[in-house]
């Protein structure tokens, strides 16, 4: 069975597979001798380039020199280079949700782009576009994440239920689960970090017909459809009870830890976490338990993804800005990234790029993943991050955290408050 | 003459050092309270908006919010903090081997980083797996699976008791050093005279303590006001804003919404609230002495 569906897999990503243009190396080795300084926030995948240099080195004569800084800590990291950096650092790693905030950071990329016949249609738009800001290309994607929804798939089975495909399914399904083996149905995190609280909520939002904003910029995210999303989003816990009984303070990790330790039978979770699910050291499940599926939606509504990237960019300070796009050259080619998918040393997931998405052989290592991810990436909505977003966030977790935790009760309301804080901070 | 020169140049490597450290920084950041500086679109300061970001705090319901469950951490904070010091140094002024080992032990949580205290107590209070929200379920059922963190008085008060936890300890040897300083002789003859132990303690232990435990709750106050790393790593200022501490706001202003002159202004409101409380212990300490003078 499992052969089967990794051979249809294989074969339909086969039939979608489009070769991509790689981007063109200066001839001539003109960097020669230059040492280009990335600044990178700590990943697997980013050390799997690093453990690649020598190609580039070899093609370009330009010598590469990493600096990681953890997660936590890489925003203020950038803002320190931002603000008193020297131009030591020539390329910076930057997480969409930041990009707008670090304008002065970021050098238009166009140019070069354009010069190196670098194939900006192998990304997905929703990728691609968190690279843009004021019309310009200031980065490419490097790294990028979609979300999925993981199920025990052995639980499933035993009680002869499917993959759910709507919301309605989930609390079905959840409710059998709950009731009959005495687990929770979904992990969901509605505590507060860095807004992990609202990444399921926007597919429920979009599933609606909802948006958070129109194309004035005003908030709408407390229409008919954002009410309808946001009591379901909220019911799951209050109402349903299909989640673990401590999610009104989870976080995301909280989520997986309690998918991971048997405590309940799904969560929604970025693609990347795979990896951990099954990871001896951390985790209960096997490989065979897990099984994944596109997020769910709304009956008769296609599927949506919310999507988080991490651009390349150029510090506008460098001094080595040619080399420096030398380098995105090389770290664009969708070669490279397959190599690191298809590494079996490696446990690495991440592609943000079509061609791979689509690759036969990504496909058959990763069970058909990828191609469930470049699906939802054709039409994932990409949300447009201003300077502001970060206050955005904030108002917003904070609205469906005290909505979860029950200081708020009327979703309405809360919805109508948090509207009119972000409307009179855009004015 | 060059003995004059020589103790001034002595005194300069320190001078330079200070002065580049502490007052360039503070001289800085006040100057940049009274200036517009969006991070997001200058690299540098701009033009003077004199005490618009000062105003802009006290018309701003969120700070005030802060302003208010800072209020409650502290006194919670401080409160418990002083009163467990005083009642752990009494137990462990006494001479043993068994009070010597609880004195080596006992400091162990104040050397823990507030960081790593915050992200312990969030795995030990998860309803889930957390030992300790499991060890209360189980002598207590009725608390059992109950959501410590995603409850606003119940995440304040895991907030303050981690901080009474690590803090207690070293005010606690602060209150034995007091009490080492107190004569055995005057206590001895009270119990003579037939005092009970509460009397031995509020008529003669206490008043001698009194500048120890000003001490103690000052020092206390000010790491208080600057609460920080616990609210990061527990409970995130959730949920809502149940938690949200001034320090918290204040980093929030400044290194998640880019307005540094914003966030300057709300940095000097806090500092000069924690001068304001230190000046009142002083003075309280100083009166004191003039009436023991007196």
């Amino acid at each position: 069975m499992r052969f089967a569906s990794t051979l249809i897999a294989t074969l339909a990503a086969a039939a979608f597979s489009h070769g991509a243009n790689a981007g063109s190396l200066s001839d001539g080795k003109p960097f020669a001798g230059t040492t280009v300084k990335v600044l990178a926030v700590k990943s697997s995948q980013f050390e799997a380039h690093e453990a690649r240099l020598a190609d580039f080195t070899e093609k370009t004569g330009i010598k590469v020199v990493y600096n990681y800084v953890p997660f936590p800590n890489m925003r203020e990291a950038l803002t320190a280079e931002m603000v008193g950096g020297t131009g030591d650092v020539d390329v910076v790693s930057v997480m969409d949700q930041w990009v707008a905030g670090m304008q002065m950071l970021l050098s238009p990329i166009d140019k070069g782009v354009a010069a190196r016949k670098i194939d900006l249609a192998n990304y997905p738009k929703a990728h691609l576009d968190q690279g843009r800001l004021n019309g310009a290309l200031v980065g490419l994607p490097v790294r990028g994440h979609i979300q999925l929804l993981f199920y025990r798939k052995d639980l499933l089975e035993k009680h002869g239920l499917k993959a759910p495909q709507t919301w309605a399914d989930v609390v079905a399904v959840s409710k059998v689960l709950r009731d009959k083996e005495g687990i929770a149905g979904i992990a969901l995190p509605y505590g507060k970090l860095n807004g992990q609280n609202l990444m399921v909520w926007y597919n429920l939002l979009w599933g609606q017909g909802g948006s958070l904003f129109d194309a004035a910029g005003k908030p709408i995210f407390n229409s008919d459809a954002g009410i309808a999303a946001t009591k379901d989003y909220i019911g799951f816990l209050t109402q349903e009870k299909i989640t673990p009984s401590g999610a009104a303070g989870f976080v995301e990790q909280d989520a997986v830890n309690s998918f991971k330790q048997g405590n309940s039978a799904m969560v929604p979770v970025w693609w990347w976490v795979r990896s951990q699910l099954t990871d001896p050291k951390q985790s209960k499940l096997t490989d065979a338990q897990i099984g994944f599926a596109a997020l769910p939606s709304y009956k008769d509504k296609g599927n949506t993804t919310y999507t988080n990237t991490w651009i390349f960019g150029i510090n506008d300070r460098s001094k080595r800005k040619d080399a420096a796009m030398e380098f995105l050259t090389w770290l664009s080619q969708p070669a490279l990234e397959k190599e690191v998918l298809l590494d079996t040393k490696q446990n690495e997931v991440v592609a943000v790029q079509f061609s791979n998405l689509r690759d036969a052989a990504v496909n058959a290592r990763w069970g058909g993943m990828h191609m469930a991810a470049a699906k939802a990436l054709e039409t994932a909505p990409a949300i447009k991050y201003g300077e502001d977003w970060p206050k955005i966030v904030e108002v917003l977790e904070n609205m469906m955290s005290g909505l979860a935790a029950g200081t708020k009760t009327d979703v309405k309301a809360a919805l109508d408050a948090a509207a009119a804080d972000i409307a009179k901070m855009r004015k | 003459m060059r003995d004059r020169y020589l103790k001034y140049s002595l005194l300069l490597p320190a001078f330079v050092i200070v002065m580049a450290t502490t007052f360039y920084p503070l001289a800085y950041s006040f100057v940049t309270s009274l200036r517009e500086w969006k991070l997001a679109r200058h690299r540098t300061p701009q033009g003077f908006v004199g005490l618009q970001n000062y105003a802009q705090a006290f018309s701003d319901e969120t700070f005030l919010e802060a302003l208010a469950t800072t209020a409650i951490f502290v006194v919670a904070s401080v409160v418990l903090t002083v009163v467990l010091s005083v009642l752990l140094a009494l137990l462990l002024r006494r001479t043993g081997r068994l009070h010597t080992f609880t004195r080596i032990i006992i400091i162990l949580p104040f050397a823990m980083s507030p960081a790593l205290i915050g992200v312990s107590y969030r795995f030990m209070f998860n309803p889930e797996f957390g030992v300790l929200a499991k060890g209360i379920g189980a002598l207590v059922p009725a608390l059992d699976g109950v959501a410590w963190l995603a409850t606003p008085t119940l995440a304040m008060t895991v907030l303050v008791l981690t901080d009474v936890w690590h803090w207690t300890p070293y005010m606690t040897f602060l209150c034995l050093g007091g009490l080492a300083s107190i004569p055995r002789s005057t206590e001895e003859a009270a119990q003579i005279d037939g005092a009970s132990s509460l009397r031995v303690f509020f008529d003669i232990l206490l008043p001698q303590m009194r500048n120890v435990v000003l001490v103690v709750a000052v020092l206390k106050t000010i790491f208080a006001l600057k609460m920080f790393d616990q609210v990061v790593t527990l409970t995130g200022g959730g949920p809502g804003r149940s938690t949200e501490t001034l320090a918290y706001f204040v980093f929030n202003i400044g290194f998640k919404w880019y307005d540094m002159g914003y966030a300057s202004a709300l940095a000097y409101i806090l500092t000069g609230i924690m001068m304001i409380v230190s000046i009142w212990y002083v003075r309280l300490l100083l009166a004191d002495r003039k009436m023991a003078t007196a």
